[in-house]
C-alpha cells in the first residue's frame, strides 16, 4: 500500500459510485488524497466541515465503492492501460481548465498534454450525420489540422469521429506543423466507445490526446456525456458544428461555450435537412458561418494570405533592359510604344520584350496598356 | 414613220443595251411608253415633246405615238433614255434619216429648252453599245471615254444635235483627253506624330491587304491615321480602275479629272447609314452602296459598334468573296466590293484611356464590345490600339516618315507577294500559307506556346502567321523564314479587344 502514490488514491476515489468533480474537490481540498480516501471508504471518521457532504446515500454508496475500488489496484489499471492521473495541483495540469468555473478535479490522460499549448479548435455536431455533414467535418478537420491547428472533438459517432479521422490523415507521412489531434470522452479512457472507434482511438492516443474525466473502466452512462462537454467547449478557442439537430447534444456544448466566451461558428445546411435544423438556428442566432476551412483560420487570425515574410517568387530575376522596362511600367502605365521610344528599341524589339515580360509575369497588358504585377513581398 | 435607235440602262454597276422602238402611225392622239418603263423614265413623254418643240421641230399632235423599249424584260429607269427617244421621234417624222442614226447609240437625258443633260452610269452604259459611236452629253465626255469601244461624240442641245444628223454641220469638237496627272493632294503620314505602332500597321494593312481595327479613345487619331491609307495603296491596276469606274459613273458620284478612277479611294460612311446606302440596292436602279464605292480602296468606319447590326452582318459576304450580291423580287445585280476595311472604336463608352482613367463598370464596357460579333472581329488581321500622343509628341516639330517612302515600301511587298503567291499575304489560301510563310523554330515555338496558353485560337494562328509574313515581307532584305520577331509583333498587333473577359481570349 505505501507505493501507491497519492494518485492513485484520487484515481480511485473518482471511481466511486456517486462522485461528481465538485465532490471530490471538496474533499481533496480539506483532507488530502489519502485522508479523503479513508474518510469516504468510511474507515475514518470526517471532520465536522467534511461530514456535511455526507448523505447516507451517499455513505452506503462510497463504502461499498472503497470496496471493489482499493487505491492499488485503480493505480495498477492506469498503468496497465498506460492511463496518466493529472490532478489539479500537478503542474502539467491544463491552465485553460484551471482557471475553469466548473473546473475537473483530476484527469485521467493518454498522449501528449502539450497539444494543448497550440491553436485549438472545436469541431463537434450529431451522432446520426449525413453523409455531406461527415465529408464536410472530415474535410474540415483536415484542412484545420493541416494548418497547424489541434482540432478538439468529442470520439463520438457521425461527426466528431469523421473530424478526427480528417485531422489524422493530415498528419500521415510528414507531419512537421501539423495540428494533432484532441479527444475528450466521456467514459473511461481504456474504453473505446462507439466501438467502432476502436482503431480511432488509438490513432488519436498515439498521435495526440485523450483525456476524460473518470477513471479507466469507467462506463459510457448518459449524463456523463454532458459534462464532458463542457471540458471541450473550455478546451477550444472556436467552436464549430457541423451539424445539428433541433435538439441535439452538440447544442448543449454549444452554450457551455457560449458561457465561456469561446467563439461559436456553424456549417450551414440545407433547410430541408434536419439534421442541420440546430446549426442553422445558430446560425440565425448570430454564429458566424463557416463555408471552408479559411473561415475559422480568419477568426483564429491564422489566414496567412495576406501575409508574405517569406513569399517565394518564382518569376525569373530581371536583367538589364527587361529590369529598366518594369521599373518604368511600375511608375505608369506604358504603351508599346513608349517602350519603343524610350528604350530606342526597334517596334520587334519591343513587343518581344514586353512579350516576354508578361509570359513571365512581370506585366500585364489591358487594352494595349503594360502594368507591372509586383510581388507579394513588394506589396507589403 | 417607224424608227430604232440604240440606247442602255443601267442596273447595279452594269449597263444593258436598250432599242429604242418609235412608231408615229395613225389613230386617235396618244404619246405610249411601253417597256417597262420606271416613273422617270416614263415622264420622258413631256420632257421630249418639249424638248422637240423649243429645238424648232413640229410634234406630230394629231398621229398616235408609241415608244417602245426592247427587250421589254427589264425594268428601265432614269432619264437616260430620252435622247435617244427624241432621236427616234426624229427619224420617225421623218426629219433625219434612218442611216444617220444607224451607227450612232444615245444616252441623255433633255431639258426642256432641248438641252442634253448628263444622267449617273454613262461609263457602264457606253460600255456595252460595242462598236458604235456612243452620243452623250457634253459633261460625262470623260466618262464614256473610259469605256466606249467606239467614237464618243457630244453635243449641246437638241438642236446642235440635229444639224449635225441631217450633215448640215459636223460634228462639235471635243477637247483632247485631260491630263491623267490627279495631283489633288491626299493626306500625309509625314503629319502624324508618334504612333509608332499605328503607322506600321497601316502599312501591313496596305501591303497585305489586312483589315484593320483601331481601338483607341477619342483623340487618339484613328481618323486621322486611316485617312492616310489610301495615299500608301499603289495606284488602281486597269481592271480595278474600270471596275471602280464603273461603280463610281453608276451611283453618280464625281469622278476625278479624266474620267478613270485610278487611286484607291477613302469613304468613311456614317454610322447611322442604312443597310441600303452600304450595301446597295434600293427600289428599282440597284445604286452601288458604299462598300462599292470602296472596291479598290479603303473602307472607312468610324464608331464600328454604333452601326447596326445588320449592316456589320451584310458586311461579311463582301469581305470574303470582294463581290456583293444585292437581289430583289426579280433582279439580281453583283457588284464589286473589294475593300480594304478599316474601322475605328472607343474602348468603352466613356472613351477610355491609360488604366484607371475609365469609369465604365465591366457590364457596360461588355455590353458596349458585345455589339462587335466575334465573326466580324475576326475579319480584322490587325486590331492595334492607339492611344492619344504624348504632349511632347505632338508639340515636336518634327513629323515621322512621308507617305511616299513608306508607299514605296508597300508596293514592293506587294509585288513580292503577288509575284509569290498571285495574291496578297491576307488572301492566302492555307496551302499556300504553308509554302509561302514557313517559321523558324522560335516562331513556331511561340506560337505554339500561345495555342496551348488558350490566347490563340486556329482560325487566330492562321491569322497571326499572314500578317507575320506581310511584316517580313516588308523588311529591306525579306527572308524566307518568318522570324519569332515577326510572329510577336503579329501577335502585338492583334490586341484582345474584349479584355473585360477572363484571360482573354483571341479570336
Amino acid at each position: 500500500m505505501t507505493d501507491v502514490p497519492d494518485r492513485g488514491y484520487v484515481a480511485a476515489l473518482a471511481g466511486f459510485r456517486g462522485m461528481t468533480p465538485r465532490r471530490l474537490r471538496f474533499l481533496l481540498d480539506h483532507l488530502g488524497p489519502r485522508h479523503a480516501y479513508e474518510v469516504a471508504s468510511g474507515a475514518a471518521a470526517p471532520t465536522p466541515i467534511v461530514a456535511r457532504l455526507f448523505t447516507d446515500e451517499l455513505r452506503t454508496w462510497w463504502r461499498q465503492s472503497a470496496s471493489e475500488r482499493s487505491p492499488a489496484m485503480c493505480w495498477e489499471r492506469c498503468n496497465e492501460v498506460g492511463v496518466d492521473v493529472v490532478t489539479a495541483d500537478d503542474p502539467h495540469f491544463p491552465a485553460l481548465l484551471r482557471v475553469d468555473p466548473s473546473p475537473p478535479t483530476v484527469l485521467f490522460v493518454r498522449g501528449d498534454l502539450a497539444v494543448l499549448d497550440g491553436r485549438r479548435v472545436g469541431i463537434v455536431g450529431t451522432r446520426n450525420a449525413t453523409l455531406a455533414g461527415r465529408q464536410t467535418a472530415t474535410a474540415l478537420g483536415f484542412d484545420l489540422a493541416a494548418a497547424g491547428v489541434a482540432v478538439v472533438s468529442g470520439l463520438a459517432r457521425g461527426i466528431d469521429g469523421a473530424a478526427h479521422r480528417g485531422a489524422l490523415a493530415a498528419g500521415e507521412g510528414d507531419n512537421v506543423g501539423v495540428g494533432r489531434p484532441v479527444a475528450v470522452v466521456g467514459n473511461g479512457a481504456d474504453q473505446p466507445y462507439p466501438k467502432q472507434h476502436a482503431e480511432l482511438w488509438s490513432a488519436v492516443c498515439a498521435g495526440g490526446l485523450l483525456m476524460s474525466e473518470w477513471p479507466p473502466g469507467t462506463p459510457p452512462e448518459a449524463f456523463r456525456f454532458p459534462m464532458r462537454n463542457r471540458i471541450l467547449a473550455a478546451l477550444c478557442e472556436v467552436l464549430v458544428v457541423v451539424e445539428s439537430r433541433e435538439r441535439g447534444g452538440s447544442l448543449l456544448t454549444v452554450r457551455e461555450a457560449l458561457d465561456r466566451s469561446v467563439e461559436v461558428m456553424a456549417v450551414p445546411g440545407s433547410p430541408r435537412n434536419r439534421a442541420a435544423a440546430g446549426t442553422n438556428g445558430l446560425l440565425r442566432d448570430g454564429a458566424a458561418p463557416v463555408t471552408s476551412a479559411d473561415d475559422v483560420l480568419t477568426s483564429l487570425g491564422l489566414d496567412t494570405r495576406r501575409q508574405g515574410a517569406a513569399v517565394f517568387d518564382p518569376r525569373p530575376a530581371l536583367r538589364g533592359v527587361d529590369r529598366a522596362v518594369v521599373e518604368q511600367c511600375r511608375s505608369d502605365p506604358r504603351t508599346l510604344d513608349d517602350v519603343a521610344s524610350s528604350f530606342g528599341l526597334a517596334l520587334c524589339e519591343a513587343a518581344m520584350t514586353l512579350a516576354r515580360l508578361e509570359r513571365a509575369g512581370w506585366l500585364r497588358e489591358v487594352g494595349g496598356w503594360f502594368e507591372a504585377i509586383w510581388s507579394r513581398s513588394e506589396l507589403r | 414613220m417607224f424608227a430604232t435607235v440604240q440606247s442602255a440602262t443601267l442596273l447595279g454597276a452594269q449597263g444593258y443595251p436598250v432599242t429604242v422602238e418609235v412608231h408615229v402611225g395613225i389613230g386617235l392622239p396618244a404619246f405610249a411608253i411601253v417597256g417597262l418603263p420606271d416613273e422617270a423614265c416614263r415622264e420622258a413623254r413631256d420632257r421630249v415633246r418639249s424638248a422637240l418643240l423649243s429645238s424648232g421641230v413640229g410634234w406630230p399632235s394629231t398621229k398616235r405615238i408609241t415608244v417602245n423599249l426592247a427587250p421589254p424584260r427589264h425594268r428601265k429607269t432614269g432619264s437616260g433614255l430620252d435622247l435617244a427617244i427624241a432621236v427616234g421621234m426624229l427619224v420617225a417624222c421623218e426629219e433625219v434619216s434612218p442611216d444617220a442614226v444607224r451607227d450612232f447609240a444615245f444616252v441623255g437625258e433633255l431639258g426642256l429648252d432641248g438641252s442634253i443633260r448628263p444622267v449617273p452610269g454613262v461609263a457602264p452604259m457606253v460600255g456595252v453599245f460595242g462598236a458604235v459611236d456612243a452620243v452623250v452629253p457634253v459633261a460625262s465626255v470623260d466618262e464614256a471615254r473610259v469605256a466606249a469601244l467606239g467614237e464618243v461624240r457630244c453635243v449641246e442641245g437638241l438642236s446642235d444635235l440635229i444639224e449635225v444628223l441631217c450633215g448640215r454641220a459636223p460634228w462639235p469638237d471635243i477637247q483632247p483627253p485631260a491630263p491623267v496627272t490627279d495631283d489633288s493632294p491626299v493626306p500625309d503620314l509625314a503629319e502624324v506624330r508618334g504612333q509608332p505602332m499605328a503607322r506600321l500597321a497601316l502599312e501591313v494593312a496596305a501591303a497585305g491587304g489586312h483589315h484593320a481595327l483601331f481601338v483607341g479613345p477619342p483623340g487618339a487619331g484613328k481618323t486621322m491615321l486611316a485617312q492616310r491609307l489610301p495615299g500608301l495603296l499603289p495606284p488602281l491596276d486597269r481592271r480595278l480602275s474600270l471596275e471602280a469606274t464603273m461603280v463610281h459613273s453608276a451611283a453618280g458620284v464625281p469622278l476625278p479629272p479624266g474620267g478613270l478612277v485610278r487611286r484607291a479611294t477613302f469613304r468613311s460612311p456614317h454610322h447611322t447609314s442604312s443597310v441600303v446606302a452600304l450595301v446597295g440596292g434600293g427600289s428599282s436602279a440597284l445604286r452601288p452602296g458604299e462598300i462599292s464605292l470602296a472596291h479598290g480602296g479603303v473602307l472607312f468606319m468610324d464608331e464600328l459598334g454604333e452601326f447596326p447590326v445588320g449592316v456589320l452582318d451584310a458586311l461579311r459576304e463582301p469581305l470574303e468573296t470582294g463581290v456583293i450580291n444585292v437581289a430583289r423580287a426579280n433582279v439580281h445585280v453583283e457588284l464589286p466590293a473589294r475593300f480594304l476595311l478599316v474601322a475605328a472604336t472607343n474602348p468603352c463608352p466613356c472613351g477610355g484611356g491609360p488604366p484607371g482613367e475609365c469609369e465604365c463598370d465591366d457590364g457596360r464596357r461588355h455590353r458596349y464590345l458585345r455589339r462587335l460579333s466575334g465573326p466580324l472581329l475576326d475579319r480584322f488581321d490587325l486590331r492595334v490600339t492607339v492611344q492619344r500622343p504624348d504632349i511632347d509628341e505632338l508639340l515636336a516639330g518634327e513629323g515621322g516618315e512621308p507617305s511616299a517612302l513608306v508607299a514605296a515600301r508597300v508596293q514592293r511587298a506587294r509585288r513580292i507577294a503577288t509575284e509569290r503567291g498571285g495574291v496578297l499575304n491576307a488572301e492566302m489560301s492555307r496551302p499556300q500559307l504553308d509554302s509561302f510563310a514557313p517559321v523558324t523554330a522560335a516562331a513556331g515555338r511561340l506560337l505554339r506556346d500561345e495555342l496551348e496558353r488558350q490566347r490563340l485560337t486556329g482560325r487566330g494562328y492562321h491569322r497571326i502567321r499572314r500578317v507575320a509574313r506581310t511584316l517580313a515581307d516588308l523588311e529591306t532584305d525579306p527572308p524566307d523564314l518568318v522570324d519569332v520577331g515577326h510572329v510577336q509583333l503579329a501577335l502585338s498587333m492583334r490586341s484582345r479587344v474584349r479584355a473585360s473577359f477572363p484571360n482573354g481570349r483571341v479570336a
